[in-house]
């Protein structure tokens, strides 16, 4: 009775539940076999070559289509992620900071933010926002991330500069504050100024409550946002976990050492 | 000469006959209609056997039986409004309805008016100007206006003569299986300006067959809205003449929203040394709807400059064409010429035609034209979605955004904002939150 109370509450600490997680893309095996778990506050990195499998796991969780999960589970607060469609992943709190933003010609960008705050209330059962409040909290984080004022007039991303792109994703986190997000290598194109301002406005956002995947190829981004664990992935599958002082170890040694392990390089030349 | 098969029992030669006996006009006028009823028996209705109808299926036309319309009283209300102080002419049926429509004042040198009354009082200012442009001479819908044209709107400005206030033109049919020729002439002189916006609609079935000319002397400025939302069992075949001066500057809008079946052939003469042209096309076309833009823009001097910018949005299994010919004549040097057709479709049923076509005999200019049909960007569809925004909002938003961008050039921003709410409306999107 006891035993059970004590694993009870541990589940209920569990954010984000991976398990045995295989995924394939156009018929390739991509995931396979993921497991992790993230618990609230913790920020935890995933890193690896390319061709490892870091953006799938990102766009599977966030519920692209094109990625076909063959087996294992996701389940973020106990639920059932792959079940869910990616507007209803978005409202129950978890965000994709996407690698390659798009651009939509003609749709505001602050229309655009309020069409996602007011699609998450309604999800909720809440009213849509008000108009002076929504104004007060826009402001309030566009200085979190410096984005200038004109931005929010022009069409999503379109015309953005690399660093202005992902600076718009932790912007547009820091508006919806979601619970759970996944940060799909944010910093790739990123000058050491944007990626300091990229990280100081993640790292605002870091609270007991709020859980982070951190995804990226390169150490340095680990620097400004120092993770509580990180992961390294490799041919769809998680080779090592350790602390935040693996990715110095990867810094220094790269990726050769898994590169050479027999198996599956041969699998990945296939 | 060879009579044309198919023809509308009121539009065959005993019937013209007797609706020309009852028109007290001038010869001039007289001889006008004559003449083009003379064409269009020779034209006959199109066949798709002809280059210029390949796409445009009317069977569905030829098999109506058609009569002339019978007076009609309608409601103020049904009555579209501008939203700003407008010069008011409102036309039921093809005829004048004065208790509808209202005019401000205006400048001495103005004449804003029906055309059947202008043409009692002031014959000397439209006989020189009425079915006198070149183009559309093989339409034979023009044919038919210019034989059977009852009313429609006449606008002289002298000149220098600025209209501020924007001239509205209602056309308004009310259905009973009948035909209406709406006809308008529009003469800017030298430096004149005008602003209007003409608005077709209506309920039941009835063909509607409207002729605009439009004469801009050297540097007039005429920006013309046409919004054309007919009835949905409604026939639309519509003929748009525009001659331009020296310096002279064209802004025409084109909405093309109703209708079963639609069509506006437009041909633009730059007869003027300088004179520029825009012409803004969107069209949305759902279920069985047919709709199609035939554009000729003809560069007759040098350093003039045309944009055709044509949209549409496709739904269920809808068809539309855009056909658009830049020709640019040996003298017309330093033209710079362009045309954009885009077509968005929202489903694998529907069917988009785009025909761009370039004739150019000068060797000093710019041209270029440009055409895409696709569905909505599946990637831009998710970014929305993975921010909560519901698939269907997404996919509104995106339509949205698309079309909109045609309206963002309207100068009127009443009008501007009552054709976006009309677009949301169409997709069932509140845009005008959040913006």
């Amino acid at each position: 009775m006891r035993a059970y109370i004590v694993a009870s509450r541990r589940e209920s600490s569990i954010m984000l539940e991976i398990r045995n997680l295989h995924a394939t893309v156009d018929g390739r095996e991509i995931l396979n076999g993921i497991d992790l778990i993230v618990r609230p506050g913790e920020v935890h990195a995933i890193m690896g070559p390319n061709g490892s499998g870091k953006s799938t796991l990102a766009n599977v969780i966030a519920g692209r289509e094109g990625y076909l999960v063959t087996e294992g589970a996701i389940h973020f607060d106990g639920k059932n992620l792959l079940d869910m469609a990616p507007e209803t992943r978005a409202c129950e709190g978890l965000f994709l900071a996407f690698q390659y933003p798009v651009e939509i010609p003609g749709v505001a960008n602050l229309y655009f933010l309020k069409a996602a705050v007011n699609a998450v209330r309604k999800y909720r059962g809440e009213p849509p926002v008000d108009a002076m409040d929504f104004w007060d909290l826009v402001h309030e984080r566009m200085e979190l991330v410096k984005m200038d004022e004109s931005m929010l007039k022009r069409s999503v991303n379109e015309g953005f500069s690399g660093g202005e792109k992902k600076r718009n994703e932790v912007f547009q986190m820091a508006v919806l504050q979601p619970r759970f997000a996944v940060l799909d290598e944010t910093d790739s194109g990123l000058d050491i100024d944007a990626l300091k301002v990229v990280a100081d406005g993640v790292n605002a956002l870091r609270s007991p409550e709020r859980g982070f995947l951190v995804i990226t190829h390169y150490q340095r981004l680990l620097d400004y946002i120092v993770p509580d664990h990180v992961h390294v992935l490799f041919n769809g599958r998680i080779v090592r976990s350790g602390g935040k002082e693996l990715a110095l170890e990867l810094e220094e040694q790269g990726y050769a050492l898994y590169n050479e392990e027999p198996g599956r390089a041969r699998r990945a030349a296939a | 000469m060879t009579a044309a098969a198919p023809v509308f029992q009121d539009s065959s030669r005993p019937a013209f006959i007797e609706f020309a006996a009852d028109r007290r006009e001038p010869d001039a006028i007289a001889r006008l209609r004559r003449a083009a009823f003379d064409r269009f028996e020779t034209l006959g209705l199109p066949t798709r056997q002809q280059e210029a109808w390949r796409l445009t299926d009317l069977s569905a036309l030829k098999a109506m039986t058609f009569q002339r319309p019978a007076d009609a009283l309608i409601d103020a209300g049904a009555l579209p409004t501008l939203g700003l102080p407008a010069h008011r002419l409102a036309f039921v049926n093809g005829r004048f309805a004065p208790g509808l429509s209202h005019l401000r004042e205006m400048p001495d040198r103005a004449l804003i008016a029906s055309l059947d009354q202008a043409l009692l009082a002031y014959p000397q200012w439209i006989e020189p100007y009425l079915d006198r442009l070149p183009g559309l001479a093989q339409h034979p819908f023009t044919a038919l206006n210019t034989a059977f044209w009852e009313d429609g709107a006449f606008v002289h400005l002298s000149r220098g003569t600025v209209v501020e206030t924007p001239i509205h033109l209602i056309f308004h049919a009310a259905g009973g299986d009948s035909t209406v020729y709406p006809r308008l002439l529009l003469v800017l002189d030298e430096g004149a300006q005008a602003t209007v916006v003409v608005e077709y609609q209506g309920t039941g079935r009835y063909l509607n067959a409207p002729v605009t000319e439009a004469r801009l002397g050297d540097g007039a400025a005429l920006h013309y809205h046409q919004i054309q939302q007919e009835s949905p069992q409604a026939f639309h075949l519509g003929g748009i003449r525009l001659q331009q001066g020296r310096n002279s500057e064209a802004n025409l809008h084109l909405l093309s929203v109703g209708g079963q079946l639609a069509r506006t052939d437009l041909e633009a003469l730059l007869d003027g040394e300088g004179a520029s042209c825009t012409l803004n096309g969107l069209t949305l076309a759902r279920d069985q709807q047919f709709s199609d833009v035939h554009v000729r823009v003809d560069h007759a001097q040098p350093h003039g400059s045309s944009q055709q910018r044509f949209k549409s949005v496709l739904d269920g299994k809808a068809r539309t064409v855009f056909d658009g010919m830049i020709h640019v004549r040996p003298h017309a040097q330093k033209t710079d010429a362009r045309q954009v057709s885009r077509n968005l479709l929202l489903s694998r049923q529907a069917q988009a035609h785009s025909n761009p076509r370039l004739e150019i005999l000068a060797d000093d200019v710019k041209c270029g034209h440009g055409s895409t049909t696709g569905f909505l960007d599946p990637d831009a569809e998710f970014y929305l979605r993975a921010r909560g925004i519901p698939a269907a909002q997404a996919r509104a938003i995106l339509v949205h955004a698309f079309a909109n961008d045609s309206l963002n050039s309207i100068r009127l921003t009443p009008l501007r904002e009552r054709l976006a709410r009309l677009l949301a409306a169409d997709l069932a999107l509140d845009i005008m939150e959040g913006e």
